[in-house]
């Protein structure tokens, strides 16, 4: 039984930080949304050169060396 | 994680700022002179000599060919990076505490200090991001603080708001073309001062720090609170890191302010929170005095310390702590 709580306790703090990581990632999406509109009305590219270059970067880096 | 030690800095470390591509980074201290070093070993490359009095902060442009700083002497300038010349000096009637160049380079504002007679003001110029160029004497723009002085400041994302961090506790945001205070929110305790505002990569948020004992995720667009780490003890500073999830904070409290002076007491770490569930991760020790300012390798590759204690402590992240994840990130991961 008290095997049980705990995994009941343990499940409602992994659902509970699901939640708030969805929520996050939710609010990150729409934030980036609104600045590539605030980019795009101010005649720039939708995201910044260099950004793209580093995504570039590290897609190539693979693993992390010491 | 084995920390470098840069040494160099005679007084209290003020301000610690990385170059854009990680490689440099630039600290101020009440020693008047402004340092660069390599952050890959923590050699000094180079000092900005000239202001005569403590330099309380620094900034470097995104193509690190300028530097700005300001100081207890009443001025700011600005210095080509590479050969450490003052390229120009502006002085105001107070100090200046803060400076901070916009995203493109092409503006910079300069938090001054309210003292008797004057109101703490946040100039905003216009800046030629060339060594040769001759840079204006005047201010484009000057907002007065009449409700509570500025204490940092800062340019959010696509140099749109000023936002400001104040004595009072509150973070004001204004429109960086009009100078047009657009909201104003007490985002800390009242009269609990703001003594760090630094961004995430994008400036679309930022993190303050305060020394009601807290720091606070907060949206640049519409200043609500995202989230809070809850420490005990004040905050100097506070940076997100880039790669990981993660927000650095760094405080203590000074000697005087304490009854005991063993450095566990003074509570003297870098503390690690995780920026979405709020939770302390880590900490790291090594200050014999508070940290006066905490930064992060814009590719979240380490990150640097300056303390009260006159040091500046370098580390690069390891393995463990790039592989640290909470389950449910894995989860998110392998989606």
């Amino acid at each position: 039984e008290d095997q049980y709580e705990l995994d009941s306790a343990n499940f409602a703090i992994v659902e509970h930080r699901r939640r708030i990581l969805d929520e996050w990632l939710a609010w990150r999406a729409s934030v980036e949304e609104e600045l590539r509109a605030d980019r795009k009305e101010e005649g720039l590219p939708e995201t910044p050169k260099e950004d793209a270059a580093d995504a570039d970067a590290d897609a190539g880096e693979g693993a992390f060396v010491e | 994680m084995r920390p470098i030690l840069l040494q160099g800095h005679e007084r209290s470390l003020t301000q610690i700022k990385f170059s854009h591509d990680g490689d440099l980074i630039f600290s101020t201290a009440k020693d008047q002179v402004a340092c660069v070093w390599f952050y890959a070993n923590g050699e000094r490359l180079g000092t900005y000599h000239g202001h005569q009095g403590a330099l309380w902060t620094v900034d470097v442009d995104a193509t690190t060919t300028l530097l700005a700083t300001g100081a207890a002497d009443n001025t700011a300038r600005l210095w080509d990076v590479k050969s450490g010349k003052c390229l120009k000096t502006w002085e105001f009637p107070t100090a200046v505490k803060r400076v901070e160049f916009s995203d493109d380079g092409t503006q910079l504002l300069a938090v001054t200090e309210k003292r008797m007679g004057y109101l703490g003001t946040i100039a905003v110029f216009d800046i030629k991001v060339d060594v040769e160029a001759e840079q204006s004497d005047t201010p484009r723009m000057t907002i007065t603080c009449e409700e509570s002085k500025a204490t940092v400041a800062g340019w959010s994302y696509l140099g749109k708001y000023i936002i400001a961090g104040h004595e009072d506790g509150s973070i004001s945001q204004y429109d960086s073309k009009t100078g047009e205070q657009l909201l104003n929110v007490l985002v800390h305790e009242s009269d609990m001062q703001v003594n760090d505002l630094q961004w995430a990569p994008d400036r679309t948020y930022f993190i303050s720090a305060s020394k009601d004992k807290t720091a606070k995720l907060i949206s640049a667009r519409d200043l609500q609170i995202l989230k809070t780490y809850p420490t005990d003890t004040p905050l100097n500073s506070a940076c997100i890191t880039p790669k990981k999830d993660f927000v650095i904070l760094g405080g203590g409290q000074a000697a005087m302010d304490v009854t005991t002076t063993s450095s566990r007491q003074g509570k003297f770490e870098a503390r690690f929170y995780h920026k979405v569930f709020e939770d302390e991760i880590g900490r790291v020790r090594g200050h014999f005095g508070p940290l006066n300012t905490v930064a992060v390798h814009p590719k979240g590759q380490g990150y640097a310390s300056g303390g009260e204690d006159g040091y500046v402590r370098v580390h690069h992240f390891d393995k463990p702590y790039f592989d640290f994840m909470y389950e449910v990130e894995r989860e998110h991961a392998r989606r």
